[in-house]
């Protein structure tokens, strides 16, 4: 019986975290948050293919205004779905905070691990669980609701395997939770000398904030679920009127977390601009209280505008005013972190990598994201575009062209550290430009037909909508492409990629100290720490071929406060 | 700021002479919201281009102009200055406010009904509208009269159900056990075949992308008289023909649920499926294996029992859907009482004898 990772994290072992200890046990039962990391990384991205499938049966079904014998309407309700439910539930959300956090945060930190390890190993199976709920309600016959489970359809109408999901994302939220609370006590409790909090990159701040977030909102989603399986378990009326119930308290539960969700999805990816766009222009962040700060506040204000979702549901016309006026305070914190980052590009020294590449379309992607939401955000207007293919654009921008897009630069960011070798450049680059490209004929066609009023969730449209469906669809195949290539390079690169120095793009966190992978433990001796953008130190190893850290002077220029 | 805002609205509204065309963003703009919403729209875009060229040609510039050359690593920028962030923070801020007040503005207009608006009961149900009028007529797509505010009161017989009229830039959800409404104010008739699309926008089940009817606007004259033949439609068709003239019209609110050939919907199909005959047969028939509420549907049906006829039977079934439930369905049908005529429930039930003298759509092709 192989018992829980527990010897003593002294221990010299030679190696790194993967050959620390080898077998399918050593990882199953690993509390290595590099392992866990990994392995909620693995998990993501087979959840990702799954919805990227999904996505794709429903783009295809809409290059046809009319039926298609391949697919039935319930087929298609069934599908999209899905797709929505993997990609928030099961990939989004996770994506940044639990995979690729889970593997740089405490070493981004100096620390050796996360504050409770056990605690850590138990999310990623509670994650396990969940997906494994959402899996059974497939065959427990699907479910047809939209991934917002909008009462009553979802407690008295939709398909059999409602319940089994709603379960899911019930557990999926502990998930989320467990997440954020080792977060939380990490960052406070396990800073080592010398990392004070404005010392710390803005990706830890982005994950900080993150994980307050998580904390405080998703315990709302499960009691919401849990009480929408009641209704439709045991027939006890809470959102259904025909038992006395009242369908809109459902949307104000469910945006309650949904809302502040966004920012979930969206702040670790800003967090992950953050360091992408200061290493490779190898230059120190503009205004990094401002980013650190907009951070929090963007979690704050996160909370209190929920109602912009239900602009056309019933609720009081001085609610809608009311949420109208405060969604535009999240639109501030969010302009300025776009435009620290152009101040950061100012005077750089930029190296196009591919992390970058994706570091560049996040802006681009990120700014019509943003600017979308205004329309949205404004009463008159949103009564015309809301439940419009507009605001399925807006939101694929924000989440996708955004969320995932930077997580996708993250891992081009961090695969060198994480697998220890280098990948392809040139396929890096030309998977990006084209999910680049596809990405924006996808979604920005997407703009248009809501505009003009095709409305979301159609198996059915109008003939006049069918060139812009074609484009779309044509768009979502180059997409589709770009990340088969990229899956391609990636894998490739683990067995026949050249071996990764430390530090191959020139950072001067934490991170980039240690060796390429890193050693179970970390750091063997406590790091030393300087400020993080400060590259004043930072110089180019021939032999290495890679980059180097001069500590002491990097360490000094940070004392002298030269940093800042 | 209000004066401003006045002027520029005022620019805006010069009166049209029919509908605003449909441009690159924005559908035919029909209604008087249309005009003011567009405006507000287009102005958005035109600061959201501004900022858009702005982010991505400064970064463009940039990036090419500060290009790694070499190995040359370190370079020295200013780290922050806090005039720039102030402004960078402070001018959205304004900016927003602005765009705030203005959609606020168009809101308040239309949320404040005309108090001597027309109004319109809306039914919404799977998948399907119903438009009930003053005089009682009802119809499937919505008939308004122009140049006078007409108002929506809405509700529903089950789900969430979403009422959007594109190119009167309106759009209100519809919830079951709550009233909601809507107004809006078209003023200028369409012409000949011509109509307004109404879509419902609020995910309903199956059909949803079928819930879409046709709005007609009619002059307010055209528009009276429309109104007064509507609720006499029915009162015109001789007896014998009832089934093969209204039989049709009055089905296809059936047909989002009930299907003819024998297919499964929401609801039983009218057609045979289990072997014991089409509706009215399996009804009908002394020894009927269909089963309902558990019994066999002889065993509600004859002489004595709960029902003398099948024709008491049927039109129980459709006032009262819920009483008896055809095994392996659920309790999905709304009650049609008052909203059919005792003339269309028979209309239907006619239709139902004659099943064979229809195709699988519903439409009457005669006998066979």
């Amino acid at each position: 019986m192989t018992t829980l990772d527990t010897r003593p994290i002294h221990d010299e072992v030679p190696g790194n975290y993967l050959t620390f200890r080898r077998g399918i046990l050593s990882w199953i039962f690993t509390l290595d948050h590099k392992r866990i990391g990994v392995m909620y990384l693995v998990a993501v991205l087979v959840s990702f293919f799954v919805g990227g499938v999904m996505a794709l049966l429903v783009r295809t079904k809409l290059l046809f205004p009319g039926e298609v014998e391949w697919m039935t309407f319930d087929q298609y309700n069934k599908a999209f779905t899905l797709h929505g439910a993997i990609m928030v539930f099961l990939v989004i959300i996770p994506s940044i905070p639990a995979a690729l956090g889970n593997f740089v945060l405490p070493i981004m930190l100096g620390a050796k691990d996360v504050a409770f390890p056990r605690l850590n190993l138990f999310s990623f199976y509670l994650w396990i669980m969940g997906a494994i709920c959402a899996v059974y309600s497939l065959i427990a016959g699907g479910f047809d609701t939209g991934w917002t489970f909008y009462t009553p359809y979802s407690s008295q109408f939709s398909t059999g395997g409602t319940i089994p999901v709603l379960v899911g994302v019930f557990i999926l939220g502990f998930s989320s939770i467990f997440t954020g609370v080792n977060f939380v006590v990490t960052i406070h409790k396990l800073r080592p000398p010398g990392m004070t909090w404005f010392r710390m990159p803005l990706f830890l701040w982005a994950l900080y904030a993150t994980a307050l977030i998580q904390i405080l909102a998703t315990p709302v989603l499960g009691i919401t679920v849990a009480l929408l399986v009641v209704e439709r378990a045991f027939n006890i009326g809470i959102f259904d009127p025909v038992m006395g119930g009242d369908p809109v308290l459902f949307q104000h539960f469910f945006w309650f977390y949904s809302h502040p969700a966004v920012y979930i999805m969206i702040l670790p990816g800003m967090g992950i601009i953050s360091e992408i766009i200061a290493v490779h222009s190898h230059r120190h962040i503009f205004g990094f209280r401002f980013i650190a700060f907009s951070s929090i506040a963007i979690a704050i204000f996160s909370f209190l505008v929920w109602g912009h979702h239900m602009f056309t549901s019933g609720q009081s016309p001085l609610m809608n005013v009311l949420f109208s006026a405060i969604t535009f305070s999240v639109a501030i914190p969010s302009a300025v972190k776009v435009f620290n980052w152009l101040a950061t590009l100012y005077k750089g020294s930029i190296s196009l990598n591919t992390a970058m590449w994706y570091g560049l379309s996040f802006i681009f992607l990120f700014t019509i994201g943003g600017l979308t939401g205004i329309p949205l955000a404004v009463l008159s207007t949103d009564i015309h575009l809301h439940d419009t293919y507009f605001v399925v654009a807006h939101f694929h921008y924000v989440m996708m062209g955004s969320a995932l897009i930077a997580m996708i630069g993250g891992l081009h960011h961090w695969w060198p550290k994480m697998t220890g070798r280098m990948f392809n450049e040139t396929w890096g680059k030309i998977g990006c430009a084209l999910v680049f490209v596809g990405f924006n004929m996808t979604f920005f066609t997407q703009f248009m037909l809501g505009s003009q009023g095709m409305p979301r969730r159609y198996y059915m449209y109008k003939p006049e909508f069918q060139i812009y469906h074609h484009i779309s669809t044509g768009g979502s195949y180059i997409m589709g492409l770009g990340f088969v290539i990229t899956a391609i390079y990636l894998l490739h690169s683990l067995f026949a990629g050249r071996k990764a120095p430390a530090n191959p793009w020139g950072g001067a966190s934490l991170e980039w100290q240690c060796t390429s992978p890193p050693p179970h433990d970390n750091f063997s001796v406590t790091p030393r720490v300087g400020d993080c953008y400060d590259f004043s130190a930072v110089s180019w190893d021939e032999k290495q071929q890679g980059y180097v850290v001069d500590v002491e002077a990097h360490v000094a220029a940070a004392q002298s406060g030269k940093g800042h | 700021m209000t004066n401003l805002m006045t002027t520029l609205l005022m620019q805006s509204s010069t009166a049209a002479e029919g509908p605003t065309p449909k441009t690159f963003w924005l559908p035919e703009g029909a209604s008087t919201f249309a005009e003011q919403n567009d405006w507000v729209f287009n102005f958005i875009n035109y600061i959201n281009y501004f900022f858009f060229f702005l982010v991505i040609g400064l970064m463009v510039v940039f990036v090419w102009k500060y290009r790694q050359k070499g190995r040359e690593v370190y370079a020295r920028g200013p780290n922050h200055n806090t005039l720039l962030e102030l402004g960078w923070t402070i001018i959205p801020t304004i900016l927003v406010v602005f765009i705030f007040f203005i959609g606020f503005r168009g809101f308040v207009s239309m949320k404040t009904v005309p108090a001597n608006a027309y109004q319109i009961d809306v039914t919404a149900l799977r998948y399907g509208w119903v438009f009930k009028y003053p005089n009682g007529a009802t119809s499937e797509d919505l008939y308004v009269p122009a140049g006078k505010p007409v108002k929506l009161v809405m509700r529903s017989e089950d789900v969430l159900h979403s009422l959007y009229i594109r190119d009167f830039r309106v759009k209100q959800d519809v919830v079951p056990g709550r009233y909601t409404t809507m107004w809006f104010q078209a003023d200028h008739p369409t012409q000949g075949e011509d109509f307004h699309d109404l879509f419902c926008t609020e995910f309903c089940g199956t059909g949803h992308s079928n819930m879409n009817r046709k709005v007609f606007v009619l002059a307010e004259a055209d528009f009276d008289s429309w109104v007064v033949e509507q609720g006499r439609w029915l009162d015109k068709i001789a007896p014998e023909e009832l089934y093969s003239k209204a039989g049709p019209k009055l089905f296809a609110r059936c047909a989002g649920c009930h299907t003819l050939d024998g297919k499964p919907g929401t609801g039983p199909s009218w057609g045979n499926y289990d072997g014991s005959g089409n509706i009215w047969e399996r009804t009908s028939k002394a020894a009927s294996a269909h089963k309902v509420s558990g019994k066999s549907v002889s065993e509600l049906v004859g002489a004595g029992k709960q029902y003398e006829t099948p024709e008491g039977y049927l039109r129980a079934s459709i006032l009262n859907p819920n009483e008896h439930i055809v095994d392996g369905y659920g309790p999905a049908m709304p009650t049609f009482r008052g909203q059919l005529s005792d003339k269309a429930i028979q209309a239907l039930i006619d239709m139902m004898k004659h099943l064979d003298e229809f195709d699988a759509k519903g439409n009457f092709v005669g006998k066979k």
